[in-house]
């Protein structure tokens, strides 16, 4: 960000006055502003960064590597040649924001949260349509996290267009071969993916070294789901519940002694389980002959959504900034995201604080708060780090960005549009998108996580016709363009090379990178669909490009 | 104790924790090494010791090791491990009780070494006997396909609530991919093929098997016939300048995992000439037979050949609970000529010195016939063969009673062969632990030991 755009600036202010100075002398200069609008969330985001650490840190990002980060995390793909050129063109002082604006509202910003969020919730089990709608329709009209969560937990079937919300249990409850329904599964992931808590090992007994999973905590949340089925009586993947009349019995493997719970979530009150005369229990009884269930009067499913996502629970604003965070900078401030407990506090507690309470205080609004962590000193970050500065700093203390792995899909819009544009006949879209997430996704239930390359993915990129059709020469692609450019007398090479790192890699090439393609050039100049073709691949099948850093 | 005090380092011997309540009701969700890290950190740390341990200087690794094969090779271990799936009857194969109650309808013959007998239905191996020793005393606890496989492969450990690892990914992780490059846990098979992850257990899936279903190559494999050799070295040689110039800046981890996945994967290009069939010669192809499973052995010596470390092939079909007869009596013959053959051949090269052979089934097949002249599962007394590396030949181990209806003597649990496969790989499972996240577990059943008298 240019410095006119930032008065008090990092240097400034860590010379001159520490935080809690800038922030007195703010309110009495500009005492009619709200406090918000004096400073931004992003800049309360790094005065707790700072504060935390003073040790060395990479310059900002360059105009290259922030933009392709901010394209890969919002839209999910690398900036096209064009879109990379238009932005390290642009003189204009508010550049930054007026990108982060812009990928806000596209359509390919729902696209990437969809993805992204798929990845998470769903940990690669299995697709669905109907699911893909539900979670499109949600950030397409940036649907409220606490929102998207009820809808989650408690999935209902009156509007089509949210239904398939239910895929997320009916996915984890279906039977597969030989294995069981998996409702401790279940039970677990709602723990791990909206408390960030993995009770996994307090469902016989309370945690053994964790002190504040307890057993109990297992059995609430258990008890609501081990109440559920999948229903049959439609086609659509559909939730139902069956009758719940009294609390969960259980007892501890170690000392046996017999338990309860009614349903519950980790930290707060037991909901109590009412009562109803025999013959009003239900809104609509079960009904044989169409295998339809009933609808209970009560439902432990809503009740456990109202209370999962209530204020009350704090567990779960913090989980989802978490997560977020995670998202943008490659690593949570809780590390693993799903082992929030005492003995593994977050790197920066103030900040989590400070993140989940505005998420609370924005409605969970997730574009709103993305927009600000995307808008911090620390988001833009450089990731390069010069060695003779000593050691790189700890991830944790964000002294350099964080690289993070590219997703499947980022692969595949990326791929896409670093060697394209291609026409419609270059490649079968839906069929390449699901090759290219055989090839890049983990195995299911695998959370992604870590930079994971894999045997597969070299062969599929090395082998694969569809994907080696993307860097044959075709009117228009890349290596077209590449071609073309390198005919000309003066400086042919140079702007190939160009052409080349730009498209690829979003940046410009080093005067040695030129040099390299100068040379080959030459030595290729009657085979330069070949080169470039070689020479593309070879840039996509980089760490480079792999990784957003 | 106090539970709140104990740390992951203590959950697997603390003794306040009663094991039997372990084993009979803990959760399978609770893998006590999720507690502080996340799984996918191990596996970045766990592709890059695979690849110090594969060759020595990352990267550069397989090319300097090609020039020492020689060397280098004679001490590499590997492993044949052929799995009969369905179960194989002892009494028709390595523990023949000709003319008693159960005994069925076949003959029992001599073999190369004097006083050991086995099924008439496997004249081949008969003669390979003095490369083999057998096992008889077999006496395993899991009578259902399902969970047997799973169980005899991971080497029925005591359930410390975590996933072991099948005996491939197991080897896979102690003895990398050696000088070859190439992957170090291949899976030949019939029907489908491709990475399976799911082998590695705790592992996690870098030590997964990568199976050629239908003894094909995986997906991929081939290079493209878009590229040209000399273009395929070009474009890597491209790749690796990038990743250089990449590194200079940026942490190496990734480049190295990135560099490491590349040169096993051009390493097992350069190697489709192994599936092609063509070059298979027709002596090796008459000896082996002209059978699936025939080729499929066939291949498993090419890849032994070539270097993999260890080496899994499948038979499907034995699961013979009516007209056992029969079915042995067309099953046994195609295992027969397949199983001598590559015995001999590794014999006849030096390879068992290096390689050890194992073969076995999740269990045996009951004494009593059924009403559809069938025999059921039997874990309670069967037998396996298994040589090589590390194991005296030409011995039995174990004996079962005269009927055959139980072990008679020393009985034999999967855990003790682990231990006794271990050590003859040079492997001291008494003494080496796996490190799952800081959780220390032992590499095969507590209770267990190596046989002493199966080591050479």
């Amino acid at each position: 960000m240019p410095s006119a755009l930032r008065p008090w600036s990092n240097n400034y202010r860590a010379r001159w006055c520490s935080a809690a100075v800038v922030g007195a002398c703010l309110s009495i200069f500009v005492s009619n502003l709200s406090a918000a609008e004096v400073e931004s969330l992003a800049k309360r985001i790094d005065r707790q960064i700072e504060a935390k650490y003073s040790g060395p840190r990479a310059p900002q990002a360059d105009d290259a590597e922030l933009v392709r980060r901010t394209y890969l995390d919002l839209i999910g793909r690398v900036p096209t040649v064009e879109e990379a050129r238009a932005y390290l063109s642009d003189k204009s002082a508010d550049k930054r924001v007026k990108l982060v604006d812009r990928l806000l509202t596209a359509p390919e910003h729902s696209r990437r949260m969809t993805e992204a969020f798929h990845a998470t919730l769903m940990e690669r089990r299995g697709e669905h349509e109907e699911w893909t709608a539900f979670l499109r329709e949600a950030f397409a009209k940036n649907m409220a996290w606490d929102e998207l969560v009820r809808h989650v937990i408690d999935p209902r079937d009156d509007d089509p267009a949210l239904r398939g919300a239910a895929f997320f249990a009916v996915n984890r409850l279906s039977k597969v071969g030989q294995q069981e329904t998996d409702y401790p599964g279940l039970t677990r992931d709602v723990g791990r993916l909206f408390l960030g808590k993995d009770l996994a090992c307090a469902q016989c007994h309370n945690h053994l070294f964790i002190d504040d999973y307890k057993q109990v905590d297992f059995q609430g949340l258990y008890t609501v789901f081990l109440n559920t089925a999948i229903r049959t009586d439609v086609k659509y993947p559909a939730l139902g519940e069956n009758l719940m009349t009294k609390p969960i019995e259980f007892m501890s493997v170690f000392d046996k002694k017999p338990l309860a719970t009614g349903p519950r979530v980790p930290g707060l009150r037991e909901i109590a389980i009412p009562t109803f005369a025999k013959g009003e229990e239900y809104v609509s009884p079960p009904d044989r002959k169409t295998k339809a269930m009933g609808v209970p009067k009560f439902s432990p499913l809503e009740k456990l959504a109202e209370e999962i996502t209530s204020p009350k629970n704090r567990a779960f604003r913090e989980n989802i900034a978490n997560r977020l965070w995670w998202l943008v900078m490659g690593r949570g401030l809780v590390d693993p995201l799903d082992q929030t407990h005492v003995a593994n506090p977050p790197s920066h507690p103030e900040l989590l604080k400070l993140l989940a309470d505005e998420m609370l205080a924005r409605k969970y609004d997730l574009r709103a708060v993305l927009r600000e962590l995307v808008l911090t000193e620390v988001y833009a970050r450089g990731s390069a780090w010069n060695a003779t500065r000593g050691g790189r700093p700890e991830p944790a203390t964000y002294g350099t960005a964080v690289a993070k792995p590219l997703s499947a899909e980022q692969m595949y819009h990326s791929y896409l549009a670093a060697s394209g544009p291609h026409g419609p006949k270059a490649h079968n879209a839906g069929a390449l998108r699901e090759r290219f997430t055989k090839a890049f996704a983990n195995p299911p239930k695998e959370p992604e996580i870590e930079f994971a390359p894999s045997v597969k993915a070299a062969l599929f990129l090395s082998n694969d016709d569809e994907v080696l059709r993307l860097t044959v020469r075709d009117s228009g692609n890349l290596v077209d363009r590449l071609v073309k450019l390198a005919e000309a007398k003066d400086g042919g090479a140079d702007a190939a090379a160009e052409e080349l790192y730009l498209a690829v890699l979003s940046r410009k090439p080093t005067a040695d990178e030129r040099r390299e393609v100068g040379e080959l050039v030459t030595k290729y100049a009657n085979e330069r669909a070949k080169l470039f073709g070689q020479l593309t691949w070879a840039l996509l099948s980089s760490t480079e490009f792999c990784l957003n850093h | 104790m106090k539970q709140s005090e104990q740390s992951p380092r203590e959950h697997a011997t603390v003794p306040a924790v009663p094991h039997s309540a372990f084993s009979t009701r803990h959760s399978p969700l609770c893998t006590p090494g999720e507690h502080r890290l996340s799984r996918r950190k191990l596996l970045g740390g766990a592709a890059l010791a695979g690849a110090a341990a594969a060759g020595g200087s990352l990267g550069l690794g397989s090319l300097l090791a090609a020039a020492e094969t020689g060397a280098i090779k004679k001490k590499h271990k590997q492993v044949l491990f052929v799995w009969i799936d369905g179960g194989m009857s002892q009494f028709e194969s390595w523990d023949p009780k000709p003319n008693t109650q159960f005994g069925g309808p076949f003959r029992a013959i001599p073999t190369s070494v004097p006083g050991i007998q086995i099924s008439e239905l496997m004249p081949h191996s008969a003669k390979q006997m003095h490369h083999l020793s057998l096992v008889r005393g077999m006496c395993t606890k899991d009578n259902a396909h399902s969970s047997g496989v799973g169980r005899i492969q991971r080497g029925d450990p005591k359930n410390r609530g975590v996933v072991y690892p099948f005996f491939g990914s197991a080897v896979a992780n102690f003895l990398g991919q050696g000088p070859s490059g190439l992957p170090p846990y291949v899976w030949i098979k019939p029907g489908s093929g491709g990475f399976i992850y799911q082998d590695a257990g705790f592992l996690g899936p870098k030590y997964g098997a990568l199976a050629f279903g239908d003894g094909k190559p995986p997906e991929n494999l081939l290079r493209s016939e878009r590229v040209a050799p000399a273009d395929d070295d070009l474009r890597n040689m491209l790749r690796r300048k990038a990743n250089e110039r990449f590194a200079a800046a940026h942490p190496a981890e990734p480049v190295e995992a990135m560099d490491f996945v590349y040169d096993t994967a051009r390493e097992l290009m350069k190697r489709g000439d192994l599936f092609d069939e063509a070059n298979f010669s027709a002596r090796d192809k008459e000896r082996y037979g002209d059978t699936e499973f025939g080729r499929h052995m066939l291949l498993g010596r090419k890849m032994l050949e070539a270097g993999v470390t260890f080496v899994k092939v499948n038979s499907y079909g034995w699961d013979t609970h009516g007209d056992n007869f029969n079915g042995h009596a067309n099953l046994l013959p195609k295992f027969d000529r397949a199983f001598a053959s590559i015995v001999e051949d590794l014999a006849e090269r030096g390879m068992l010195d290096d390689v050890l052979v194992i073969c076995l089934s999740e269990f045996g097949r009951t004494p009593r016939i059924n009403g559809h002249v069938g025999r059921d599962h039997f874990p309670e007394a069967w037998s396996l063969v298994t040589t090589g590396t590390g194991i005296r030949r030409g011995v039995t181990v174990g004996k079962t009673n005269e009927l055959g209806t139980y072990v008679s003597g020393d009985e034999y649990d999967i855990g003790h062969l682990f231990h006794t496969w271990f050590a003859a790989l040079g492997i001291d499972s008494k003494a080496v632990e796996y490190d799952n996240h800081g959780q220390p577990l032992p590499l095969a059943h507590d209770d267990c030991f190596p046989i002493k008298e199966l080591l050479a």
